[in-house]
């Protein structure tokens, strides 16, 4: 099995788009902290502040968590971990080396694993860097083990991890690349978004993968629109188990006993 | 043990019976010619063969065992299927390495195997730069990784130039006379594999329609000569030891003799021939008219 992850990886690491979604998630996570730094402590002419100073102990959690917002490329490289064999018809090389296809779908999960604790680590460091540079500059502190870092960062990995194995999943279920990409993209950016956004709807939003991933941060921030409606952390973290299992289950339906012409 | 064994096979896609009821066997140190016109269910029947296609009644064997129970695949079966599955951002090694890590194969077999196909120079290229041929070569390459006793090809000829079939029919000779290979080839054209073949199978519309070997095939032994003359040309020929048979007024058909034979006798006995033909064998024709090729021929 350790050979079939590897051989999982390599074909990620053999191809450029690994290194196109890591550049295009430093971009992202760049942007997103340059507007959490611009806005921190800023209030409107008359009223509280939007976000807190970035001296406010809550802010560097409220920056980490933005980590997790590289979910959405860990979904896209678990997408074309599946979907690419069969865009490029490998698939029937990779079930002729090894033609026990459950063996195949576990070692790509694995390896959906594996990626997506690679983004997460990358993504934390650079969030990290960057948040903390931030904060001894606007003259705060930092205590990493305080309040919820430890726990955010456990959410990150998990969200990250989670969501490169939802690709997996929906990659099985689609095969058409293309397809599988709008899919993914709609369900996280537009679907769990306004699921996840509205506290009315945040009893349906709070069960799908994002909403769990919120959960297990724990990030209670008020956006203006009312408390969150969220599970406990620990319930987060069963859903995205079930979820977990839910999409290595599909992709395994899906593959093992389909013809390959 | 029978290197490949096909029994009873059968497989339906819908209401399209692709393969039915077809039974075969290759063995080790043999190329035998999987034959017959595009949608004959040639490339089912390889899937069948290779797990990739389940099918309905029947098995496929490969050294006796199914190809989805094969612990080290790569190391029994070498295959080599359609030109295009490779990924076209992946260099040519790369591709291979992938293979080697999952087989668990030795590190050094990519770039060996490479080699053996004349594609070493083209190794750090990625695969969307290369011609036909060269995928073809590299699909072969794949096959060779594992060092396996048992190839199996569909059309490996599609694409190639000339010289490319000319390489690949060496190539297959080499496998099954020096490495005592089993090796089952598949083509839609009986020139491309005439010259390479120990066996043929002939199928179309999913039926198993004729086996045997090459000479049966293409009439080299006990094949009739048609010859058309005006003149009393049978008793020279009987003479000859030749068995004639006159079909109508003016046409015989020779059989003992070949035509350059009958044609010296002609000479001899100064009798003008107007047309003497080499009757198809039993087996060509049938290809042929299968193939759409008889109604040129």
């Amino acid at each position: 099995m350790t050979n079939l992850i590897r051989a999982e990886l390599q074909k990620l690491f053999t191809t450029r788009l690994w290194w196109a979604m890591a550049l295009v998630m430093f971009a992202f996570t760049a942007f997103g902290l340059a507007f959490l730094i611009a806005q921190a402590g800023v209030a409107p002419a008359n009223g509280q502040p939007g976000l807190p100073a970035l001296d406010d102990p809550a802010w560097l959690p409220l920056a980490l968590s933005f980590s997790s917002g590289a979910n959405i490329f860990t979904m896209i490289l678990g997408i074309v971990l599946m979907t690419s064999e069969y865009r490029y018809q490998t698939i029937t090389g990779t079930f002729l080396t090894t033609p026990k296809r459950g063996r195949v779908i576990a070692a790509k999960l694995g390896a959906g694993v594996l990626v997506g604790v690679f983004f997460a680590v990358i993504s934390l460091l650079f969030t990290g860097i960057v948040a903390i540079t931030a904060v001894l500059i606007g003259g705060g502190s930092i205590d990493l083990t305080s309040g919820r870092i430890p726990q955010l960062t456990l959410g990150v990995f998990a969200t990250l991890v989670l969501y490169a194995l939802f690709g997996i999943g929906l990659g099985a279920l689609v095969r058409n690349q293309v397809a599988a990409l709008i899919g993914g993209i709609v369900w996280a950016y537009v679907i769990e978004s306004i699921l996840g956004a509205f506290p009315a709807l945040q009893t349906v939003g709070k069960w799908l993968p994002g909403g769990a991933a919120q959960a297990l941060m724990n990030i209670d921030f008020d956006t203006g629109l009312g408390q969150p409606n969220l599970l406990p952390a620990w319930g987060g973290a069963l859903v995205l188990v079930a979820y977990a299992l839910l999409f290595a289950l599909v992709a395994n339906l899906t593959t093992t006993r389909r013809d390959i012409t | 043990m029978t290197a490949i064994e096909i029994r009873n096979l059968s497989k339906s896609f819908g209401a399209v019976r692709a393969v039915d009821d077809v039974s075969f066997t290759v063995e080790a140190g043999t190329v035998t010619g999987y034959l017959g016109p595009n949608g004959a269910g040639k490339t089912t029947t390889l899937r069948s063969l290779l797990g990739l296609v389940t099918p309905d009644a029947g098995e496929a064997l490969v050294n006796g065992q199914r190809y989805a129970s094969l612990d080290h695949p790569l190391n029994e079966v070498g295959a080599v299927l359609e030109a295009t599955s490779f990924h076209p951002g992946r260099t040519a090694r790369d591709h291979l390495r992938i293979m080697t890590t999952a087989a668990g194969l030795p590190a050094s077999r990519p770039d060996e195997a490479l080699e053996q196909v004349g594609l070493a120079d083209a190794a750090r290229k990625r695969v969307g730069g290369f011609s036909l041929g060269m995928r073809q070569r590299l699909a072969l390459a794949g096959a060779l990784l594992g060092q396996p006793k048992i190839f199996i090809l569909d059309e490996p000829a599609n694409g190639l130039d000339p010289a490319g079939i000319q390489w690949l029919r060496g190539f297959l000779r080499h496998l099954a006379r020096d490495t005592g290979a089993a090796v089952l080839v598949s083509s839609h054209v009986l020139a491309e594999v005439e010259q390479t073949v120990d066996n043929v199978v002939i199928i179309a519309k999913g039926r198993l329609v004729r086996q045997g070997t090459l000479a049966e095939l293409t009439g080299n032994g006990g094949g009739a000569v048609r010859v058309k003359t005006k003149d009393d040309f049978a008793p020279a020929l009987r003479a000859a030891g030749a068995e004639v048979e006159e079909v109508e007024p003016g046409v015989l058909r020779v059989k003992g003799l070949d035509a350059e034979e009958i044609g010296r006798l002609a000479l001899d006995q100064r009798v003008l021939l107007t047309e003497v033909i080499h009757e198809r064998s039993d087996l060509q024709s049938v290809f042929l008219e299968l193939t759409g090729e008889g109604a040129q021929a």
